[in-house]
């Protein structure tokens, strides 16, 4: 028998999962105290928690269950409920070791199916067999009803007109009361929860038969929408629902997991991808030479293949042009998503998330690339018609502007500067023909693409709308799916005339009128969504003298390599501008100072270790130095942030040598000053140095200590000397041995504030755990190798 | 001997699919009508084990249907469960005032409609493994 605990869930859920699953009991716990009793009673096959339950306290619990060694390896699956956001999804997969994240709407079925895998127990085939029986009859309803449903969103739809030009009658109004009460009930039983809900929010607002106010009126086309979207986006009767006029997009998955290649597969194509599974490195090879998919889903850890599967990352973004690549890792380890990064990886998901997360993963990360930065303004007069264009438009990251007062145009225009504009043929005061002779009566607005949606397609009209300037036009009443493509298609167009001006010519990289307006937008993402963000300045130390002594064509190339080698590191969330002759700013969206020191070092090494060649002949090799900033730590607009930048990259050219220097940090002398970032206690001065180099070549402020007294005197006391962030200290000192200094920092509370990471000997097994147990962060065994010392006092400062 | 339900839905589409749910679900015998006037002759002419009866019906409503239902003899005692788009407690309360044994919210989930129907009824729920066809 299977036991299956769940914390905040309704006894339903429970009696349905026990119902479909053979041999499980399920006990549904009201509190914390119940869960552990229940762990500690017997064996428990599955946990599941919902993120609400105790107010919230649910993944503390969790939490708590994992800080027991012996419960890592106990499957749960947490429900996220709304406002799933990606960090709280990282932790629970990366940290937590969460089996599935489970986002609303909650379905029993797809509840039971995962659960059925995750316990490698079966659904009981006589039931399964009666869910498909009913889920087919349903099936079968919905398509014999749906013009009758359809007929009663008219009757919605109707009324909605008659609201927002406040021409109805009782009768209508009783009429649409009516339907919208029948559609509630009868959409969530046929699978149209979301309409439901909406045809629910609908009566909702017509009962009691009160005046509808505007903002109610224009609520309640925005729900007849929303309603009539629902209704049809599920497949009526067969599964071409797809348009041939609409590009699909074309993905190939390389993934050597059958199973999981399977579902992907099914999922992938449900939304509408044309897709490709291959299940090795050699043939995803030739495959994406063969048909250039629009994008590759990368399943990295798959056995054997791990170092062909970097190669290939790294392969597909160097393609011009690039083929973007989502990786799936089974690791939620944070140098992974640094690697995935520096090989020019798109995006990152745990392959422990669910097809439909996954996907639409790779959905959006399609969408994000077709639409760039796109905005769209839109002119019409029907509200109804502003609602639907919000409705296509808004889940595919385009921002709309959209006006129904023609007169108001020409001031939301000039200040919105959008980079496609549809507008109605026919509007009061001023119709859409003779906004479009305004627009391109103006030159700075000649390029800007006009899309007209009229109901009129008589070839007057047409010759009218074509002659007055516009690109396009769109007859009424509008399919999504037609519009979408005609203005993608504009888009497209639209982004290859700009890449001219805006991208500078010598380097490729984005010209400083564009990159600010892109930086600024990036800068207003990592406020929404609570991410890190860093800026960052480089520049070629002594670029006038190169280009004096060996020829400007020298200096050239070399701006030009580095921009290559940036370009080429970078993902789609970097964006790299040229500001200055010998400047470059680099932004990272989604890193912090730490991640981008990290990635920056990399790139800076490998220009620094390659000489470049003159035109003449001769060698001769560049120093690059670096300042950076962290989005609100140093800064919180761009100009800030710049500045501060550029105070970090003039400290690190004067000391010198390819510093990479962060800002905040470069104040003062690190030999007189009395507070530091790293603090070596260490005696072997060949090793010290090596490490010492390293760390300073990140812009870590550092000390070199080499003995134990010394070290005791200095970094412990009340009022100790030298303050420390972190301490890297060796066991084996003279003077005093380093367990003795460490318990001297416990002692004097310094440990508080310091973190200390210990070098331990690989030969005496408990010299870490006494370490640890006196109060250390963490702890290394030598002999050590610098990059991953360097790891850990990152991690040391992560933590505090 | 199966148990007889009637359901009484102005709805085609809600009396289809509740009728294949309970059949397959819990091999139950089910008999519709379309409205009020309909179901008090069907469940007179043979009267089922329990009724199912919608609250908002044109014509004859959910409520005046229960109460001819109470007035006859033959129909009086059969156990009448509201399906209804109302859910507030108010109206719950106003319908188990009525007489109702229970009230069952829409849109319900068919997959789970007869576990729902013999947990209110206080029947044992026996899932059919054989899943029986529809005749």
């Amino acid at each position: 028998m299977l036991r299956i605990l769940m914390g905040g869930f309704s006894d339903d859920l429970g009696e349905g999962l026990k119902r479909r699953l053979d041999d499980v009991c399920v006990e549904l716990l009201s509190d914390g105290n119940e869960l552990r009793g229940a762990l500690a009673r017997d064996e428990v096959s599955l946990l599941l928690l919902d993120h609400q339950w105790l107010g919230g306290k649910a993944m503390s619990l969790l939490e708590e269950i994992r800080s027991q060694p012996w419960r890592r390896e106990l499957p749960v699956f947490y429900y996220l409920g709304q406002g799933a956001d990606g960090s709280l999804t990282r932790k629970l997969v990366g940290e937590l070791g969460v089996r599935e994240v489970l986002l609303p709407p909650l379905d029993i079925h797809e509840l039971a199916r995962k659960t059925s895998e995750a316990l490698g127990s079966p659904l009981t085939p006589a039931k399964e067999d009666a869910d498909l029986k009913i889920q087919s009859a349903i099936a079968d309803v919905r398509n014999r009803f749906m013009d009758a449903i359809l007929e009663r969103v008219g009757v919605l739809e109707r009324a909605g007109v008659g609201f927002l030009e406040g021409n109805w009658s009782p009768d209508l109004r009783e009429k649409a009361e009516r339907e919208a009460h029948k559609l509630a009930g009868l959409l969530g039983t046929l699978g149209f929860s979301a309409g439901s809900r909406f045809a629910a929010e609908i009566e909702k607002l017509l009962r009691g038969g009160a005046h509808l106010s505007e903002t109610q009126a224009l609520r309640f086309s925005e729900l007849v929408v929303a309603l009539r979207l629902d209704i049809e986006k599920t497949p009526v009767a067969a599964p071409a629902e797809v348009p041939i006029s609409e590009k699909r997009s074309s993905l190939l998955i390389v993934d050597r997991d059958a199973d999981l290649a399977e579902r992907l597969e099914a999922e992938a194509g449900r939304r509408g991808f044309k897709v490709q599974t291959v299940a090795d490195v050699a043939t995803a090879r030739k495959s994406a030479s063969k048909s250039s998919p629009d994008v590759v889903l990368l399943d990295l850890h798959f056995s054997g293949q791990e170092r062909e599967g970097w190669a290939l990352l790294e392969e597909l973004s160097r393609r011009t042009p690039a083929i973007p690549t989502m990786v799936l890792t089974s690791r939620g380890e944070f140098t992974d998503r640094v690697e995935v990064a520096r090989r020019g990886g798109r995006g990152f998901i745990s392959k422990f998330s669910s097809p439909s997360q996954i996907i639409e993963a790779v959905t959006k990360l399609v969408d994000r690339l077709r639409a760039a930065d796109a905005r769209i303004m839109a002119v019409d007069d029907d509200p109804q018609v502003l609602a639907l264009l919000r409705a296509l438009l808004d889940p595919r990251h385009v921002s709309l502007l959209t006006l129904d007062d023609p007169l108001q145009f020409w001031e939301r225009f000039e200040a919105y500067a959008p980079h496609l504009l549809l507008l109605d043929v026919e509007m009061p005061h001023l119709s859409g023909v003779e906004l479009c002779h305004v627009v391109r009566n103006d030159a700075r607005w000649a390029e800007v693409p006009i899309l007209f949606l009229t109901r009129h397609n008589d070839p007057e009209t047409i010759h009218r709308v074509f002659s007055a300037g516009a690109d396009d036009f769109v007859a009424k009443p509008i399919v999504g799916p037609e519009l979408l493509t005609r203005i993608f298609n504009r888009l497209e167009r639209v982004r290859l005339q700009r890449s001219i001006s805006e991208i500078d010519p010598l380097t490729g990289a984005l010209n400083r009128r564009k990159s600010s307006q892109v930086l600024t937008d990036f800068i207003d993402l990592a406020k929404r969504h609570s991410q890190p963000f860093c800026l960052a300045i480089v520049d070629v130390e002594h670029l006038r003298k190169i280009n004096d002594e060996r020829g400007h064509a020298a200096g050239d190339r070399v701006l030009e390599t580095i921009s290559r080698k940036f370009q080429n590191a970078f993902r789609s969330e970097d964006i790299l501008a040229r500001w200055n002759s010998d400047e470059f700013v680099v932004g990272m969206y989604g890193m912090s100072r730490y991640d981008g020191i990290e990635r920056l070092r990399e790139l800076l090494d490998s220009i620094h270790e390659k000489p470049f060649e003159a035109p003449c002949g001769s060698e001769f090799r560049v120093t690059l130095n670096a300042g950076i900033a962290q989005y609100l730590e140093d800064g919180v607009t761009l100009d800030e942030l710049h500045k501060a930048a550029e105070k970090a990259l003039a400290s690190a050219r004067a000391s010198g040598g390819g510093r990479i220097m962060a800002a905040g940090t470069e104040t003062g002398n690190s030999r007189r000053s009395n507070r530091v970032d790293v603090t070596l206690v260490m005696r072997d001065e060949a090793q010290s140095s090596l490490l010492l180099h390293t760390l300073e070549s990140r812009g870590y402020r550092t000390r070199w200590l080499r003995d134990g007294k010394m070290a005791s005197r200095l970094l412990a006391g009340s009022r100790p000397a030298l303050h420390s962030s972190v301490v890297v200290l060796d066991v084996d000192l003279p003077g005093l041995d380093g367990l003795a200094v460490l318990k001297k920092l416990a002692w004097d509370k310094v440990l508080n504030e310091t973190r200390v990471i210990m070098l331990t000997a690989p030969s005496v097994a408990n010299e870490a755990q006494a370490a640890l147990e006196l109060g250390a962060f963490d702890y290394v065994a030598k002999p050590f190798n610098p990059p991953v010392v360097v790891q850990h006092i990152r991690r040391a400062f992560e933590a505090s | 001997m199966s148990r007889k339900i009637l359901i009484i839905d102005d709805e085609e589409a809600i009396r289809e699919v509740t009728q294949v749910t309970l059949e397959t679900f819990a091999g139950w015998i089910i008999t519709t009508a379309s409205s009020g006037r309909e179901g008090i002759a069907r469940a007179a002419q043979s009267p089922p084990d329990a009724i199912l009866l919608d609250v908002m019906m044109p014509d004859m409503d959910g409520p005046s249907t229960f109460k001819e239902l109470c007035r006859n003899p033959a129909t009086r005692n059969i156990p009448v469960l509201f399906l209804t788009a109302k859910v507030q407690a108010a109206d719950v309360e106003a319908f188990r005032n009525l007489g109702a044994k229970a009230v069952i919210a829409k849109p319900f989930d068919p997959m789970s409609l007869a576990h729902d129907v013999s947990k209110a009824l206080g029947w044992e729920f026996k899932e059919v493994q054989q899943v029986s066809g529809r005749e």
